[in-house]
């Protein structure tokens, strides 16, 4: 009797032992993003994918708008219970440092991420050379054209200069028909600032250099001048510009209704055409910046994103979360060569940046539509990645837009523009 | 009142007191002291440095950040008397209307009217989002069937305000409206015969005897009316992102921007303060014409 109840005392130390030892590695960790669900959805698989080999962690996703991202980020990052990954786009960055939201990558995953990216790419993603995030995607800007559109209006060729760009826009421009020459954006930071940044550095100018803003350049002049051309000729029509909290509305709705003939976005916004084209995305081509008057060859802007660890998130959540990005973001995820992750931009058009994913995609990325950005990567410029970045971007939105309804001159928007950014940009540094 | 009379009313009241303490004093206290310092809204209030009327003078002065700072607070202004104007005759107008009993599915209007205030702010914005469509809107098309041209709606500096104003009218009137049949069946029928009996034709008593005896559901429609045009956020989040050209920029938004976006909390506070001082200027001063108006 006495060993019987010995025995039973025994396995039930063992037992509760087991459970508390299982509860104890038990990790969940959040994965904060601003995809689609489609895209979510993926994202999903490739988490219980990873449970196979690590039931001990679970995977959430938790998605936002990309117009609510950098506020979900900063409204929940501050605390334990924020998202403990996060995807970012680089220009936040150096803030969330600053602010130590985000924490410094192991060591074993800094070496994965020297060998496996570019080092241009890696350095977007640190700062004062401590490595934070794990690079995912890569965006850069070209002309999207409608070749119906053009082969209507009897161009044969997609532009490479300003001057064959402003006539193009001029004959695509059918105000009847309610069709603009070249689509300009509106309402969105980002969507505002990166083709005239995209023009200006085709022009040989810069936005920042050595972290003071650049807008003074005569090419920079020459952009504002261009803008405020393609505007006052009506080849371009602020009012079918406007973009919603989601990325999407009026400039996307005009594009992939066949109203614009011509538009300077990211490879990105493929999935979107695709899906609000369908076969009519077969006439949507892409090309080069057109060169300005004083630029020398078609340059562009990339940025890119990365996926960064909460620094307040527990010990065990962050190790599991770097344990997590690190498969996510390796070969082992997926069965071609490529990443999980890899599968997962490209299901958008967007481009992988680890090297071994661009091998593992080279098909693909040889498209019709894609090829054309990958061509301008090579000479495209970072987009600066500074402290007051953020502010920067939308204070020049606001001039841009100002330039776009004719509230003001392209002089004096140089003017401002410089001013105000130089303001910013001291104050941040500060 | 003997002293445990006293002793028993501090310890029933004691409850509710501390959670506004917690709730709504402390937070106001915090913020009126962050707006005089310079912080980021992501570290500690330890790491705050007191700056004085640094972050005012920034918000009022001649950079970016003044600009876009009274450029917002004059949108505001903007949408919460052009809300203010609308709401409140349109209520009454309604009001007058679904008050009849006698009409024939005046219960049913009502439920109409007031099903709009139901609806979430998210269904609204993407329905009117499309609805505002320049291209493709039905508004523009239901224009063009009869002959207007298509209107910009929210895709121009000099409209997007006024849609947005549209889009919070055709949301809030049928709550207003039952605020104000909540008035009109607190007026004894009586006055209206006697008024009838005086000879007075309908204008007559809705001038003399309708609209003074609303006076007090008026003021509160309107101090509500006020708050709620004064904290609009959703639609210019959802739809606008405050553009173009920071056409729909409101303070709400803005603060949001500056504070949370920008971590910039001492400047974020700064306008908060200021929000919180223009809105107590304009409900006080809404009492105080009310107030004249009864002496009268």
């Amino acid at each position: 009797m006495t060993s019987n109840w010995t025995l039973r005392c025994v396995v039930a130390a063992g037992v509760s032992l087991f459970a508390g030892a299982s509860v104890a590695q038990a990790v969940n960790i959040s994965y904060l993003t601003h995809w689609s669900p489609e895209t979510v959805a993926l994202l999903e698989a490739a988490a219980k994918d990873y449970a196979k080999t690590n039931p001990d962690v679970t995977v959430t996703v938790r998605a936002v708008p990309f117009g609510d991202l950098l506020t979900t980020l900063r409204s929940q990052g501050g605390g334990a219970d924020g998202a403990t990954i996060a995807g970012i786009y680089d220009l936040w960055l150096p803030e969330l440092v600053r602010d130590k939201l985000v924490a410094p990558a192991p060591e074993a995953v800094v070496g994965e991420v020297k060998s496996g990216w570019p080092a241009g790419v890696v350095s977007a993603a640190s700062v004062d050379g401590t490595l934070y995030g794990i690079p995912n995607e890569i965006d850069v800007y070209a002309l999207n054209y409608n070749k119906a559109l053009f082969k209507d209006a009897g161009i044969a060729s997609a532009p490479k200069t300003w001057d064959e760009f402003k006539d193009a826009a001029t004959k695509l421009t059918k105000k009847d028909a309610g069709q603009q020459g070249f689509g300009m954006i509106n309402s969105w930071a980002a969507g505002v600032v990166h083709p005239f940044a995209s023009l200006l550095v085709s022009n040989g100018g810069d936005l920042v250099v050595d972290g003071k803003p650049a807008l003074d350049s005569k090419q920079a002049g020459e952009t504002f001048a261009l803008y405020e051309e393609l505007i006052k000729s009506g080849a371009s029509d602020p009012s079918m510009a406007t973009a919603d909290a989601n990325t999407t509305g009026p400039f996307l709705d005009n594009f992939v209704s066949g109203k614009t003939g011509m538009i300077i976005m990211a490879n990105w916004w493929e999935s979107a055409l695709k899906s609000g084209m369908g076969d009519k995305f077969a006439d949507i081509a892409t090309a080069p910046i057109p060169v300005g008057p004083s630029g020398d060859k078609p340059r562009s802007i990339s940025y890119s994103w990365m996926t960064v660890v909460n620094a307040n998130a527990g010990e065990a959540e962050q190790k599991a979360a770097w344990d997590f990005l690190a498969w996510l973001n390796s070969p082992k995820s997926a069965q071609n060569g490529g990443s999980a992750m890899a599968g997962i931009l490209m299901s958008m058009g967007i481009l992988p940046s680890r090297s071994s994913d661009v091998e593992a995609y080279k098909d693909k990325l040889g498209s019709d539509f894609l090829a054309g950005y990958v061509s301008v990567l090579a000479d495209a410029k970072p987009f600066p990645v500074v402290l007051g970045g953020q502010e920067f971007s939308e204070s020049l939105q606001q001039t841009l837009e100002a330039v776009q309804y004719g509230q003001t001159s392209a002089k004096d928007a140089q003017q401002n523009a410089q001013k105000d950014a130089s303001a910013i940009l001291e104050k941040a540094a500060r | 009142m003997t002293q445990g009379d006293r002793r028993s009313a501090a310890l029933l009241l004691s409850p509710a007191v501390a959670l506004m303490c917690i709730f709504v004093f402390l937070p106001t206290l915090l913020t009126v002291w962050l707006a005089f310092q310079d912080w980021s809204s992501q570290t500690p209030f330890s790491s705050a440095a007191f700056v004085g009327l640094d972050n005012f003078s920034e918000i009022f002065g001649t950079s970016s950040v003044g600009r876009d700072f009274k450029g917002a607070l004059a949108n505001t202004a903007l949408y919460t008397l052009l809300s203010v104007l609308l709401i409140l005759p349109l209520s009454v107008a309604l009001g007058l209307m679904v008050h009849q009993r006698r009409i024939a599915g005046g219960t049913m209007l009502r439920t109409v009217l007031f099903s709009t205030y139901m609806v979430p702010m998210i269904a609204v914005a993407l329905v009117w989002s499309k609805l505002y469509s320049p291209t493709e809107g039905p508004l523009n098309q239901m224009l063009g069937l009869v002959g207007i041209g298509p209107q910009p709606w929210l895709s121009s500096p000099s409209t997007a305000l006024y849609s947005i104003v549209l889009l919070n009218v055709w949301q809030q009137i049928g709550y207003f409206t039952v605020l104000a049949v909540a008035g009109l069946t607190q007026i004894p029928g009586s006055l209206y015969e006697a008024a009838t009996l005086d000879g007075a034709n309908a204008w007559q008593q809705f001038r003399s005897v309708t609209l003074p005896l609303l006076r007090r559901t008026l003021l509160f429609s309107a101090v509500i009316a006020v708050i709620n045009a004064v904290q609009v956020f959703e639609p210019v989040a959802l739809i606008t992102q405050g553009g173009p050209v920071g056409s729909t920029n409101v303070l709400t938004y803005h603060i949001r921007r500056v504070g949370i976006e920008r971590a910039q909390g001492g400047l974020g506070s700064a306008m908060a303060v200021t929000l919180m001082l223009a809105l107590v200027v304009v409900v006080a001063a809404l009492f105080a014409y009310a107030n004249r108006k009864d002496h009268e």
